[in-house]
């Protein structure tokens, strides 16, 4: 009997002690962490705008974040977009409401450092003392306006769907006219080796240059991609199998409106990914049209 | 095994060669044929390996003593995990490029064998510097067989070195597949018992 209450404290004690240790270390990284995090996303993001280390982002090219938020009170369930709007010369946070069917409920400023928005728990702070605690809200949604001299040239969509395992988070890059211009993953915990495949040049970019129409109708084949189609997904891959330029275009007009070959092995995490990159584009390019529509009724200039 | 006798090179030119984890004592295969298709993959996974393997050592030979007898395998698999937790956080927040390459590894070393086999026969019954000469010969002897088996297989089935392209044609495509790494491993193995058998008869004959 001893014994077992000697073992017992030993191994609490042990645990305890690594316990600490970890915690210890992990409240040292977070903070250096979540940094380092940001600037691998900033990177995923300017890489599918385009600009990358040989090619740099333009100095007037502005990013501009619009989260959106679920609200919930006695009365029903409402959106609400933390954007930032011109007001005079002076650019600051506004929060607008939209009900279900797309129309105007209220606008609140929100006093919050730009530095701070980007943080979910601040963010949720500034938002929640301006609504009062009457109305539940939850964070929905990131979406990034890239502009250029006061010309939308690009949107960013940072989302999540259901995978075969837990969720997959991307990232959607579409042109002024919606139409994908790259699709990158950002996490996930598909298999490795099968549905860890996702984030594949030559599952990820089969995404790239669909036009708003074709990604809505958007469906998986689970027939094997073809050979000119790989070259063509995977330039890196097989530089001895280099398509020049004309081949290029002509292999994009040949499926761009074809269907998503699915992952030998993983067909249901190819079809989450199609789902959920179709889903995410539908709904975004229906939300900022309501949202131009508000902004453009209530005459509030948005900063983007 | 008593208390080492052997100096501090010793321990490590003998974790390098006649102790080798791979070669010799044929322990974490997995690893060793699973992981080692390219040279890249094998180093990464064999420095990863190395500081486990140091931290290790050095933290149970200071607190062999304490240790209840009862709970021994417990406590290694306590402290390689915490050690394997602290590397891994401080990689993902200060070298996020090579976290994203070997992230997956470096949780995966929680289960090899060679640590806990090292900490069970050598640093709970030795001092603190020899366990960490130990470990250090030990680590270096895994980096060495992963490097060395990742380089075999890169070149004859890829016919790259480090990701350059060094042959231009890939010579044998069945050494990137998982069943050449047995084959790979039982090569070297042969080599090295090949080598030391010769080694020792010269050292016999020199002897004589």
């Amino acid at each position: 009997m001893r014994e077992i209450v000697k073992i017992t404290i030993a191994l609490t004690i042990s645990c305890l002690v690594a316990g600490t240790v970890m915690g210890g270390v992990f409240m040292f990284t977070a903070k250096a962490k979540l940094q380092s995090e940001a600037m691998l996303r900033q990177q995923t993001l300017l890489g599918l705008l385009g600009y990358g280390d040989n090619h740099p982002a333009p100095a007037d090219l502005k990013l501009s974040h619009v989260y959106r938020y679920i609200l919930s009170d006695d009365t029903g369930i409402r959106s609400g977009y933390l954007v930032l709007v011109l007001n005079g010369s002076q650019i600051q946070h506004e929060f607008l409401i939209v009900d279900r069917d797309g129309g105007f409920v209220n606008r609140h400023p929100v006093t919050i450092p730009p530095e701070k928005a980007a943080t979910e728990s601040d963010r949720n702070a500034a938002i929640q003392h301006v609504l009062g605690q009457a109305v539940t809200i939850r964070y929905a949604d990131d979406m990034i306006i890239a502009s250029q001299n006061d010309i939308r040239t690009a949107y960013v969509l940072l989302g999540k769907f259901p995978g075969f395992k837990t969720f997959i988070h991307a990232m959607v890059a579409l042109n002024s006219g919606f139409g994908i211009l790259g699709m990158e993953i950002t996490a996930h915990e598909e298999d490795p080796g099968l549905g860890g495949e996702i984030e594949k040049d030559f599952f990820k970019n089969q995404f790239r240059d669909r036009s708003l129409e074709v990604v809505k109708g958007l469906t998986v084949t689970k027939d094997p991609l073809p050979d000119d189609y790989r070259f063509y997904l995977e330039p890196q891959k097989w530089e001895d199998r280099q398509i020049d330029e004309a081949d290029a275009a002509a292999l994009k007009e040949k499926y761009q409106a074809a269907d998503i070959h699915a992952i030998s092995g993983a067909t249901i995490s190819s079809r989450c990914v199609t789902d959920g990159v179709r889903q995410l584009v539908k709904n975004f390019s229906y939300r900022i049209q309501i949202l131009d529509r508000v902004m453009s009724e209530k005459q509030i200039h948005a900063a983007f | 095994m008593p208390k080492t006798t052997k100096s501090n090179t010793q321990l490590v030119v003998s974790g390098l060669l006649n102790e080798n984890p791979i070669f010799r004592l044929a322990l974490s295969m997995c690893p060793a044929v699973g992981l080692t298709t390219t040279v890249m993959n094998g180093l990464l996974l064999g420095v990863a390996v190395l500081f486990v393997q140091v931290f290790s050592s050095c933290t149970i030979s200071l607190i062999r003593n304490h240790i209840h007898p009862r709970i021994r395998i417990p406590t290694y698999t306590l402290t390689i995990a915490t050690w394997v937790t602290v590397i891994d956080l401080l990689l993902a927040a200060f070298v996020p490029v090579a976290y994203k390459a070997m992230g997956i590894f470096v949780r995966l070393i929680v289960a090899f064998a060679i640590i806990t086999m090292r900490l069970e026969v050598f640093a709970c019954k030795n001092d603190l510097v020899p366990s960490f000469w130990d470990g250090v010969g030990m680590g270096l002897g895994f980096l060495f067989g992963m490097t060395l088996l990742g380089g075999v297989r890169e070149i004859l089935g890829m016919g790259s070195f480090l990701g350059y392209d060094l042959l231009g044609f890939r010579p044998l495509l069945f050494f990137v597949l998982p069943a050449a790494g047995f084959f790979t491993v039982g090569f070297m193995m042969a080599i090295f018992n090949y080598v030391e058998t010769v080694y020792n008869r010269r050292k016999k004959e020199r002897m004589a």
